[in-house]
């Protein structure tokens, strides 16, 4: 039984949407109940399997294999590591807190809930899946429900509203449009987002393809071509095949990731979209990208991706200065959640850049806790929003004497999304840039000044919407008294200061999946820690060897012979 | 050449379906001459009858691995002849079950309507068949005669009319290219049977090839040939626009396939520079021109113009794979289309009106039907998980396999500016509001024809294995194409072996 919890977590909310289906829109307390079901199951499979995976075995566990189609070389194939899992947790409590954020949508409940609980169940199936066809099949699958979320439950720029002059209509719709930043429709959004990810998912499909036919192993499964697929030292355009192929991957994935200068579709996204919507798309799409490429492109391609990963490190500054600056000069609380979110995945890219063991574990364990950090954020404009309707912050201001609770709880995702002591992002931020200072000490200088940057806007928008003088017209707002309303919250303030408190099963998982892995890219053992607890930092392990890492505290010794022979697991 | 013309019973059961489907066609005629009072749904449910007895007596030949030939080569039975077969008489069944409502529309010859429809289907068998240079003349005019009376048939409706007289006109056109063509590579190799002509690289030959091509080209409305396809399809009656966007790509597909896969092979280097650009051609134009569209009925006409350019890319691969994919995709894209072109039937029924603005807010007034609609678009767009999706990427497959990276990359690009005219009219159905909030009722027919297209459309994309065994198995003839005499026309059968 134990051994299909992959299937329950996938299948479960898939299970859902599929009930929905026959469920009038006329009740919507069944509607709620079967989409809190499905999701509960989901969450309760997720959590099991988190505490279920052994760190110590490490590699795939729980590996399902179906034959799907012989003649295309395609299986179901579907296993977690120390990566996949904690991600897989991250969209399953996401998903249970966004049935609950989404509790008061009245219009089309029920579509509502399906679309939600396809999309959810998509991007959990792309953490699982260890087939080439099917990593794709439900990366595409996810952007679809999107759409429909974003433009049937989605909302206006208060510029968008505002524009009601003739020659503003016509504008609107038309191409030039695209240059009239912040004032965008949900139709705009909506559409933007499918076609840049639409665009760069075909992208990766390219790559993908090149990978099946060059590895001449008529098969998508990841675990064998990263064994015996040998793309190297194929000329192709004037460079080696390797390369292309990883470029396009690369980029293919970081759209949605997404990496400066393809982040334009992100922050409209969410501006535009349902909280719940927002809570998944920052929480856990946005991270397809980055797990896309360690997937693809880490496992299948590990000498190019040594060899290229500093493209990453050059243009995750730019993310991170970029989506700073404009998310403190953004007048959408939207809007500010959703570039910080931008300029937040630029400290992943920088994790996975300097491809040590630390900092890629920080970017691993980064991922997770933004998802929680990032969750709180949006679900909690995302109320303010329903409470004004209107999520232009210099109209919004005073309303903690309306609203305590959610006050309390901004305060408390702020503190994580800026990463303070005691919640788990604080963990992996440390990581990122110890981890990355050895090799990039520039891109870690501008993070720590991202950090502060973050700050800065983060608590700008705090007293912009809670303290302050407050307008009249917000005083018939009310706060979350609701359990439904308040679990969402306590729930995510739980798993993101539980873990910053605790975080050591979180660390072993994470380092159970990205030891090995690095190994594999840089050819350098992983640091254990030395016997004597005492101060071997400053001491290599192994020539050319990064730094021992301050945060190693691993327990177990590890060589690298012992993860090769785990790679079979 | 002499003509061997003695037949035995046993090489006339290959003839099975065809002549019982001719029977039953005379049986639907004397039916309708002799009841005049009955009502033309009896018609409809005694050809579906007819259809579907022969879909069932062709299931059986392929369960049996029936095959064979007749009259000296020129009409074959392998198992790809069967799979076109069943593809043109599963179409047909469901275009006469999409139509039963709407022939009401057509103030005479009502009963005649599935007459027509189910000779067409007939030419098309022959075509799925057609192994010879005369065959197949006389089974493309066959099919396409049911055809020029259909397109024309809502009499007082002047687009109906002006698009009967442009395919006529156009269509004979193409027939005559067709019969030039036909009587230049006569003239060059002295051979009428694919499997025995062994071209070689003369003028007569290249220019008798092309005037062919541009003939089939006609009929599967592959761009430059297309310019009689918007204003037909948008003149048409919809069950026979849904008709002529099917079943005849198919036939011609099956005619293609056997012309360059066997008479052809030995040009493989020259057509797939050929394909290769007509692919690119109208993938691109179908597409682009789409985005343009304010009908359904002519959106639908160019994104059809641009899944022939996908199914070519197929065809430019040239190899047994390429041939599978084919086959796979326009099942794919029976079921999207006939379903697609259902909802418009019944959304016209209903509201009046084939315009997409009119669409707006069709999740209000029907879920199903906006659901069922939003499902076929995306399934041809090609989003998983959703059978388009399985029958791209088989293509694309089979196309990186020879290396036709150029063509994979325009087809990649497609995607996304197909992905965005059909999300235009998710967008009216499911964002938008309605104008007029009264529900779309639906008739039960019809729902049929909408549950069928459904269910092909989830199961082939969800499960597609079934479906990618049996087209592997139908293509297995081209499995050693290495030169022009590759395919032998299978041993005569004893029968049911």
């Amino acid at each position: 039984m134990v051994e299909y919890i992959l299937l329950y977590i996938l299948f479960a909310p898939f299970a859902g949407a599929l009930a929905l289906i026959f469920v009038s829109n006329r009740q919507p307390m069944l509607v709620r109940g079967i989409a809190v079901a499905s999701t509960f199951v989901c969450l309760v499979a997720a959590v099991y399997l988190f505490y279920a995976y052994d760190p110590v075995k490490g590699g795939f566990q729980f590996v399902q294999k179906f034959q799907w189609s012989k003649e295309l070389g395609i299986a179901l194939h579907l296993g977690v590591d120390g990566i996949g899992t904690p991600l897989v947790l991250a969209s399953a409590v996401l998903l249970f807190t966004g049935v609950f954020v989404s509790w008061h949508i009245t219009d089309r409940t029920k579509e509502f809930y399906i679309w939600l609980l396809i999309l959810a169940a998509a991007t959990i199936g792309v953490f699982m899946s260890l087939d080439l066809f099917f990593l794709y099949f439900f990366y595409e699958m996810s952007v679809i429900p999107m759409y429909l979320l974003l433009g049937m439950w989605g909302s206006h720029t208060k510029k968008y509203l505002e524009m009601t002059d003739p020659e503003g209509v016509k504008l609107r719709d038309s191409v030039g449009f695209i240059f009239n930043f912040g004032a965008n429709s949900k139709e705009y959004a909506a559409m933007k987002l499918v076609l840049f990810l639409s665009a760069f998912a075909v992208v990766a499909l390219m790559g993908i393809l090149l990978i099946y036919k060059y590895s001449g192993l008529n098969t998508f499964d990841i675990l064998v071509l990263r064994e015996q697929a040998n793309l190297m030292n194929i000329p192709a355009l004037g460079t080696t095949l390797d390369k292309i192929i990883w470029i396009l991957v690369f980029f293919g994935f970081a759209s949605i990731a997404p990496i400066w200068p393809l982040h334009s579709w992100s922050p409209v996204g969410h501006a535009a979209a349902p909280a719940a919507t927002s809570m998944l798309h920052a929480g856990v799409l946005m991270k397809l990208g980055h797990f896309s490429i360690i997937r693809v492109a880490f496992e299948i391609l590990p000498d190019t991706t040594r060899e290229l990963m500093p493209i990453a490190a050059v243009l995750c500054v730019f993310s991170i200065v970029y989506g700073g600056l404009v998310a403190f000069y953004a007048k959408d609380t939207k809007y500010v959640i959703g570039y910080s979110s931008s300029s937040h995945m630029g400290y992943v890219f920088l994790g996975m850049a300097a491809l040590n063991y630390v900092s890629l574990s920080g970017a691993v364990i980064y991922m997770f806790a933004h998802a929680m950090a990032t969750g709180m954020l949006f679900a909690m404009a995302g109320w303010v929003y329903d409470q004004t309707h209107t999520r232009d912050l210099p109209s919004l201001g005073g309303l903690s004497n309306k609203m305590p609770f959610i006050a309390g709880c901004f305060v408390v995702g702020c503190m994580a999304s800026i990463g303070m002591p005691g919640t788990v992002n604080f963990i992996a931020e440390v990581m990122i840039i110890v981890g990355s200072w050895n090799k990039y000490p520039l891109q870690v200088i501008v993070a720590v000044l991202g950090i502060v940057l973050t700050m800065a806007y983060l608590f700008n928008m705090m007293r912009a919407v809670f303290y302050g003088p407050m307008s009249q017209k917000y005083s018939h707002t009310r706060d979350a008294v609701a359990t439904v309303d308040r679990l969402p919250l306590l729930v995510m303030i739980a798993v993101s200061v539980g873990f910053g408190i605790f975080p050591m099963q979180l660390y072993d998982v994470v380092r159970s999946g990205v030891d090995p892995l690095v190994a594999k890219i840089t050819y350098v053992a992983p640091v254990a820690r030395t016997d004597d607890e005492t101060g071997s930092i400053g001491r290599d392990p192994a020539p050319g060897a990064d730094r021992p890492p301050l945060l190693a505290t691993h327990p177990r010794p590890r060589s690298l012979t012992s993860y090769a022979s785990r790679e079979h697991e | 050449m002499t003509f061997d013309l003695t037949i035995s019973v046993a090489d006339l059961l290959l003839l099975l379906p065809e002549i019982f489907l001719t029977c039953w066609l005379c049986v639907v005629l004397i039916v309708d001459f002799s009841c005049p009072r009955l009502p033309h749904t009896r018609l409809a449910f005694l050809s579906v009858i007819g259809l579907a007895a022969t879909l069932a007596c062709l299931a059986w030949f392929d369960a049996t691995h029936v095959s064979g030939a007749l009259f000296g080569n020129m009409f074959v039975l392998d198992r790809m002849a069967i799979f076109f077969k069943m593809f043109v008489v599963g179409s047909t069944a469901l275009v006469i079950l999409a139509s039963m409502q709407y022939v009401d529309r057509f103030t005479l010859f009502r009963g005649e309507y599935y007459f027509l429809v189910v000779m067409s289907a007939l030419g098309m068998m022959f075509m799925a068949s057609a192994n010879d240079m005369l065959s197949l003349f006389v089974s493309i005019e066959f099919s396409t005669l049911g055809f020029y009376i259909l397109v024309g048939y809502l009499r007082e409706d002047l687009t109906s009319n002006e698009a009967g007289l442009k395919f006529f006109v156009l269509g004979v056109f193409a027939a005559g290219l067709l019969a030039y063509g036909i009587s230049l590579v006569y003239g060059e190799t002295g051979k009428l049977v694919f499997s025995e002509m062994t071209p070689t690289h003369t003028t007569g030959t290249m220019i008798g090839f092309l005037l062919i091509f541009a003939a089939l080209g006609f009929k599967i409305g592959a761009v430059p040939f297309h310019s009689w396809i918007p204003d037909t399809y948008h003149g048409a009656p919809t069950p026979v626009t849904a008709f002529l966007s099917i079943a005849p790509k198919g036939a011609a597909f099956a005619i293609l396939i056997r012309l360059f896969f066997v008479a052809l092979a030995s040009f493989k280097p020259i057509w797939v520079l050929l394909l290769v650009a007509v692919s690119i051609l109208s993938m691109t134009y179908g597409n682009i021109v789409a985005i343009a569209q304010r009908n359904i009925k002519r959106l639908l006409a160019y994104s059809g113009i641009a899944q022939v350019g996908n199914v070519l890319i197929g065809l430019a691969a040239g190899t047994k794979m390429g041939s599978d994919a084919i086959l796979f995709y326009l099942l794919t894209y029976l079921f999207a289309n006939i379903g697609a072109f259902a909802v418009v039937i019944a959304v016209a029924q209903a509201i009046g009106s084939e315009e997409i603005d009119d669409y707006s807010g069709l999740n209000r007034r029907s879920p199903f039907l906006a659901f069922a609609m939003l499902l076929f678009l995306l399934s041809l767009a090609g989003v998983p998980p959703l059978a388009g999706f399985i029958g791209k990427l088989y293509i694309f497959i089979a196309a990186v396999n020879e290396g036709l990276y150029t063509l994979i990359t325009v087809g990649l690009i497609n995607i996304v500016i197909s992905m965005y005219y059909y999300l235009v009219v998710v967008k009216k159905m499911y964002i938008n509001e309605p104008t007029d909030p009264s529900p779309v009722s639906i008739s039960g027919p019809m729902k049929a024809v909408v549950y069928i297209g459904l269910a092909g459309t989830l199961v082939i994309g969800i499960y597609p294995q079934p479906v990618i065994e049996w087209v592997v198995d139908a293509t297995l003839m081209f499995s050693n194409m290495v030169g022009p005499s590759a395919v032998v026309t299978p041993p005569l059968p004893p029968f049911g072996g």
